[in-house]
């Protein structure tokens, strides 16, 4: 194979690549190749940097030490090392949460003006799940749901909120266990205390409070963000797009919006829009302003405006390296520090807004909600403004845009499946129960150059709508399926098994269902539980035929993730590379097996997204046969 | 000839080159699966430390080598083309002659398959798994001759 | 041209061929041999008679070896005596054979107690392929066997009977085994091995008595206790093979006396391996260090000595290792005090018993002088090259016995620097 195939299947990816080979521009390839050999005993989980009598190492073959200074054996660095990546995780979740929350809050106080309630039923739900009179006035119920969101993060006692979403059976496992979350920052802070040196040795204890982290997380911190991005922002609805690098236009001034949190970028597509600057841009010589989004930034826009999509996280370099870029906005998280060496390949500015992530020697543009959209006008202007400097010798955009549907949520499948007037989850059931639906999965996570780029991602999809799985995606794994064109209804016709065939054309939906960021995650978990309410599924989210997967995955964040879904009872699947824990057996086995007893969900490793499928199609008829449900019916 | 060389400032006790070559004579040849096999492959190469230096220890196949002399099994033979004693497991019977008389205690035991284990330069390959692991460039593979440094 | 004779066909004669083939290519080399096989891995015969080596694998050298090195062998000859004066060797058969340059290498035979019974057929020595495959010929009738002595023979013959499953009994007339090789602390290390393994070992007694008519049935043992037994392998120590110049002015004592040139006290005459008697370097005494790699050692120097070079060897010691059911033994020099000299030496010693592993060094003078490493021997070749080489170790004398001691720690010190770190 090219070697440039073997990096990504994804051909807008493949030329640009090329193109930073030519003009000898490292990526994430390069630098990934500059690593080699990546170092066994961080991979396998022993090397353990916690205390200062370190580092220790814990030799895989026997042979040397077999505990830390400390005397720590194999299991407990290997887990504690695992817990810290699952806190790192939760909390980068936990707090954009967190930053959303506090604009609620400042929208309360009246010091948020250029944000209003956009989706005004969505609060009064959300109000009354926590005990709010909502016949009081909108101010004062935005005020006090405001205040209890933020409580939820230091909350000591009893448990967060969003937790009663789950099935009954759910939270009462959870209750036995002792891991229902009391507050989110305290999960996190509890977690990390029980990785310090000498607190917590028990490798089984130390996934036990992973687990309840984890769940501060899905049910806590990123449900947060969820709920209220939609409320601010408004919530999504079916929408179309366009995805890869095709989406920058030659002649326009190109601003890529970056990162996770929507707050500023939300404005950012206001300013885009704003007369005076496409004037401004015009004069300048360019056609108009074009936004574009990458990586969750680029979900969250999409799935409320159909703002297009340039790429997924392995593509941020390259969006830069097309030549066609006039500025990179960036807020938090997945964002490389590669970018600032990129950039100055070429007249791309980059620009930081969000106080807790800067580059040393990059413009920064301080983000504050009182004043939003100013600092999105200012950003955008420096982006026409550096139209001028523009090489266009350098430009090479590829042709590839791909149209695709977003914009799902779990109010939205509740309608489109059951129609405006009897909103229901009743069909959804009803055609996993007759057979037509296998079950569904959950597809998510990241990219990593480590494996193909996208590849896994897609072939594992396609590998399930081919047996009648519906999939739901988030995230750099939606956008994947999206370049592949997986997320167009016609979509079905081409890949899907007959029964979900079937269902997409009745209702008109892709096979693939584009759920948004990867903190909406948690919209996955909600639905769920809507599924389990709606009945003849089971009464326990470990009862339904479905299974997820990070198949491309490479942040703390995926780790996250995967803990609070096999915290809820989901067989999780974790691709190419596995955890860095298999120098534990102990630890390993306990994740890939002794969980599932505890708890209902359990992890697996797997290298081949093929295999992948197999073992969560074989996953969700196990469930099927459990729930006594027909045989598939078109198997 | 071909010879493994250490620049001691270079190198920082990562062991990298110790996992590369278990890894390297495992059946998978791949670190995850390594550690699954039925029989564990273990490292021919151990990096030691003395004096605030590391230092990689393998064997150095001598060139007049005390432990093809030792061999009661006629298991080793040294390889003047090649530049290396060469190790019949096939006839080895794990009687540990070789560990107890070389000088450099670079032939290491493995109790669990009574057969010593000795560095093989990874034999057909171009590059040794050590010198392509190690990360800091610290182990040259050479001709003896053309050293320079 | 001249010719060279060789009297023996094991380690030895086969290393001192090659040494004399270094230098010389041309001179006519005769090799004798009183036995009826190949050169063979003589140590590969318990393993042989466990049934983990088959007979094709023995063989030390191929079949070609002796074509290839231009070497006429005679298989199944015996010397019966040299004539120094003469240049000459007559064999038992009367065959006679000139030479301008000799090597004895005739190795070493079995000591047979003189007790009633010793000859009765079933009453074997373990030294010889022969004795393997009459041994081995015997075992489908035998039930019991018992092995006079503990040392290293002894050891490896009952190991390799009781892999055959035949009821094994060693008769140790000292109080450990192993008691050439190991202090009495080590010995129990492997003692517990055997026991584990199901073989008794009986201390403290000597066989007195073989009985039965034609065929063994018992042994008595000096306590007047009898067992039944159809198999006896006798393990009590080795003798040199030097009757054949018993009655000439070669010296002798225990071995061949030979000087650091591997020569006797006849400047045409050479002696090396198990009849050979060198310079200890840890005692600095002349003695007989019976191992395979000392006798290849000596055999090389030998035989590039008899071709004209002048080559000398340092001496020998003391060692040896053994594999007693998966545990690893090495003994290196000077492995027990005597109480009277103890005042001299300092003892090194690191012991688990969890793990099976027992290391102990001796030290006189702050010099290495013996090492029993049991468990653990992955040092044993390092501690070697410290003996031999006399380094003083006073400043890592506490760094010896510690899991990752290694040669860069004696690496400035020994007297070839090592040219890899650089």
């Amino acid at each position: 194979m090219e070697e440039i195939k073997a990096k990504s299947i994804d051909q807008a990816t493949q030329e640009i690549l090329r193109k930073a080979k030519e003009e000898n521009i490292k990526t994430a390839w390069e630098r990934l190749e500059a690593q080699q050999p990546q170092c066994g005993f961080g991979q396998l989980g022993l090397c353990c940097t916690i205390c200062n009598m370190g580092p220790c190492r814990i030799d895989p073959f026997g042979e040397g030490a077999q505990m830390g200074v400390c005397g720590a054996n194999q299991d407990t660095i290997a887990a504690r090392n695992l817990a810290r990546k699952i806190a790192a995780g939760a909390a980068a979740h936990s707090d954009h949460g967190r930053d959303v929350a506090e604009t609620l809050s400042l929208m309360a106080k009246g010091q948020a003006h250029d944000y209003a309630i956009l989706d005004i039923e969505k609060l009064k739900a959300l109000a009354e799940e926590f005990d709010i009179d909502t016949h009081r006035n909108e101010k004062e119920i935005v005020q006090e749901l405001a205040r209890k969101l933020l409580a939820e993060f230091g909350r000591q006692e009893a448990e967060l909120v969003f937790l009663t979403r789950a099935p009954k059976k759910r939270q009462a496992i959870w209750k036995k266990l002792g891991i229902l979350p009391r507050g989110i920052d305290r999960e996190i802070v509890e977690l990390l205390h029980t990785t310090n040196m000498g607190v917590d040795n028990d490798y089984r204890n130390l996934i036990t409070t992973s687990l309840c982290c984890a769940l501060s997380d899905g049910w806590g911190g990123s449900m947060v963000a969820t709920e209220l991005q939609d409320i601010i922002l408004g919530s999504p609805q079916p929408v179309r797009g366009k995805v890869n690098l095709g989406v920058l236009k030659k002649d326009y001034v190109n601003v890529v919006v970056h990162g996770h949190e929507p707050i500023l970028s939300e404005m950012a597509v206001k300013a885009s829009q704003d007369a005076e600057l496409i004037k401004l841009a015009k004069s300048k010589g360019a056609q108009g302003i074009n936004l574009a989004g990458i990586c969750c930034t680029a979900n969250e826009v999409l799935m409320r405006h159909g703002i297009p999509v340039a790429g997924n996280f392995l593509q941020q370099e390259l969006a830069i390296i097309t030549g066609a870029v006039e500025v990179m906005m960036v807020d938090a998280q997945c964002i490389m520090p590669a970018l600032k060496e990129v950039a100055s390949c070429f007249h791309t500015k980059l620009i930081t807004t969000n106080p807790k992530a800067r580059f040393p020697g990059v413009i920064h543009i301080e983000f504050h909600p009182e004043k939003a959209y100013e600092v999105a006008k200012e950003i955008i202007k420096l982006a026409i403004e550096n139209f001028s400097n523009r090489d266009k010798d350098r430009v090479d955009i590829p042709k590839q845009e791909v149209d695709l549907v977003s914009g799902f949520t779990k109010e939205i499948i509740f309608q489109i499946l059951g129609g405006r007037y009897r909103a229901s989850y009743k069909p959804l059931n009803e055609a996993i129960i007759s057979g037509r639906l296998r079950g569904v999965a959950g597809v998510v996570g990241c990219n990593n150059p480590k494996q193909t780029h996208d590849y896994f991602h897609t072939t594992l999809v396609k590998e399930l709508i081919k047996n009648d799985v519906l999939v739901l995606q988030t995230g750099c794994s939606a956008i994947a399926s999206a370049k592949q064109g997986l997320l167009i209804p016609e979509a079905a016709e081409a890949y899907a098994g007959k029964g979900l065939k079937e269902i997409c054309e009745a209702v008109g939906i892709p096979p693939v269902l584009h759920l948004g960021s990867c903190v909406d995650n948690s919209r996955i978990l909600t639905a769920a539980s809507q599924i389990i309410a709606e009945g003849g599924l089971g009464e326990d989210l470990s009862d339904l035929p479905a299974a997820g997967c990070a198949p491309e995955w490479m942040s703390e964040k995926a780790l996250a993730i995967g803990f609070y879904f096999v915290a809820s009872g989901i067989y999780t699947i974790f691709g190419a590379s596995p955890f860095p824990i298999l120098g534990s057996k102990n630890l390993t086995d306990y994740l890939t097996s002794g969980l599932e007893q505890l708890i209902g969900g359990r992890f697996e490793f797997c290298a081949d997204p093929l295999k992948m499928a197999r073992l969560m199609l074989e996953h969700i008829d196990k469930k099927r046969q459990a729930l006594n449900l027909r045989p598939v019916m078109y198997a | 000839m071909k010879q493994l060389y250490y620049k001691v400032d270079k190198c920082l006790g990562c062991k990298s080159c110790e996992i590369a070559c278990a890894v390297a004579h495992s059946l998978s040849g791949e670190l995850f699966n390594t550690l699954q096999e039925e029989v564990l492959s273990l490292p021919r190469k151990k990096v030691l430390y003395y004096k605030d230096k590391n230092y990689p220890v393998s064997c150095r196949h001598c060139k007049e080598p005390k432990c093809v002399d030792a061999c009661m099994a006629k298991a080793l033979v040294y390889d003047k083309e090649k530049g290396m004693v060469l190790h019949d497991t096939e006839r080895c019977v794990g009687c540990w002659m070789c560990v107890m008389v070389c000088p450099y205690a670079a032939i290491r035991p493995n109790l669990k398959t009574k057969i010593p284990l000795r560095c093989d330069r990874c034999n057909d390959k171009d590059n040794p798994a050590c010198v392509e692991a190690c990360p800091t460039g610290a182990i040259i593979w050479q001709e003896e001759t053309g050293l320079r440094v | 041209m001249r010719q060279f004779v060789i009297i023996g066909n094991s380690a030895a004669g086969i290393a001192a061929v090659e040494g004399i083939r270094k230098k010389d290519r041309n001179s006519k080399i005769i090799v004798i041999s009183d036995e009826d096989y190949l050169s063979y891995c003589r140590c590969l015969i318990s393993y042989y008679l466990a049934g983990e080596v088959k007979e094709e694998k023995i063989f030390y050298r191929p079949e070609s070896f002796y074509k290839d090195n231009n070497v006429e062998l005679f298989l199944n000859k015996k010397v019966s005596r040299v004539e120094p004066k003469k240049n000459r060797l007559i064999c038992e058969d009367k065959s006679i054979f000139g030479y301008d340059c000799l090597l004895i290498a005739t190795g070493a035979r079995p000591k047979f107690p003189d007790i009633p019974g010793i000859k009765k057929r079933g009453v074997f020595g373990f030294r010889t392929l022969k004795d393997a495959k009459e041994i081995a010929g015997v075992l489908a009738l035998t039930k019991t066997a018992c092995i006079l002595g503990g040392g290293l023979i002894g050891l490896k013959a009952a190991s390799a009977l009781k892999k055959r499953n035949v009821e094994v009994k060693v008769v140790v007339k000292s109080k450990q085994v192993l008691s050439q090789m190991l202090d009495f602390e080590a010995a129990n290390f492997v003692l517990r091995q055997l026991e584990k393994n199901g073989i008794e070992v009986i201390f403290g007694q000597d066989v007195s008595e073989i009985i039965g008519n034609g065929d063994i049935k018992a042994v008595k043992l000096e306590s007047g206790k009898v067992f039944g037994c159809s198999l006896v392998i006798v393990g009590k120590g080795i003798l040199p093979n030097i009757d054949l110049i018993k009655e000439t002015e070669i010296n002798t004592n225990e071995g061949i006396c030979v000087d650091n040139l591997l020569n006797t006290n006849v400047s045409n005459i050479y002696a090396a391996g198990d009849c050979a008697q060198t310079l200890d370097v840890t005692t600095g005494t002349s003695s007989v260090n019976a191992l395979w790699p000392i006798a290849v050692e000596e055999g090389r120097i030998a035989g590039r000595n008899m071709a004209g070079e002048n080559i000398s060897y340092d001496g020998s010691l003391g060692m040896n290792s053994l594999e007693v059911f998966g545990l690893p033994v090495v003994s290196l020099g000077i492995y027990k005090i005597k109480e009277d000299l103890a005042s001299q030496f300092e003892e090194l010693k690191f012991q688990d018993p969890k793990a099976n592993i027992y290391k102990k060094l001796i030290l006189k003078d702050n010099l290495l002088v013996g090492a029993i490493l049991v468990g653990d021997i992955k040092n044993s070749g390092l501690f070697l090259k410290i003996i031999r080489e006399k380094i003083n170790v006073t400043s890592f004398k506490e760094r010896l016995l510690k899991d990752n001691f290694g040669f860069p720690e004696i690496m400035d010190l020994v007297n070839a620097r090592s040219k890899l770190y650089v």
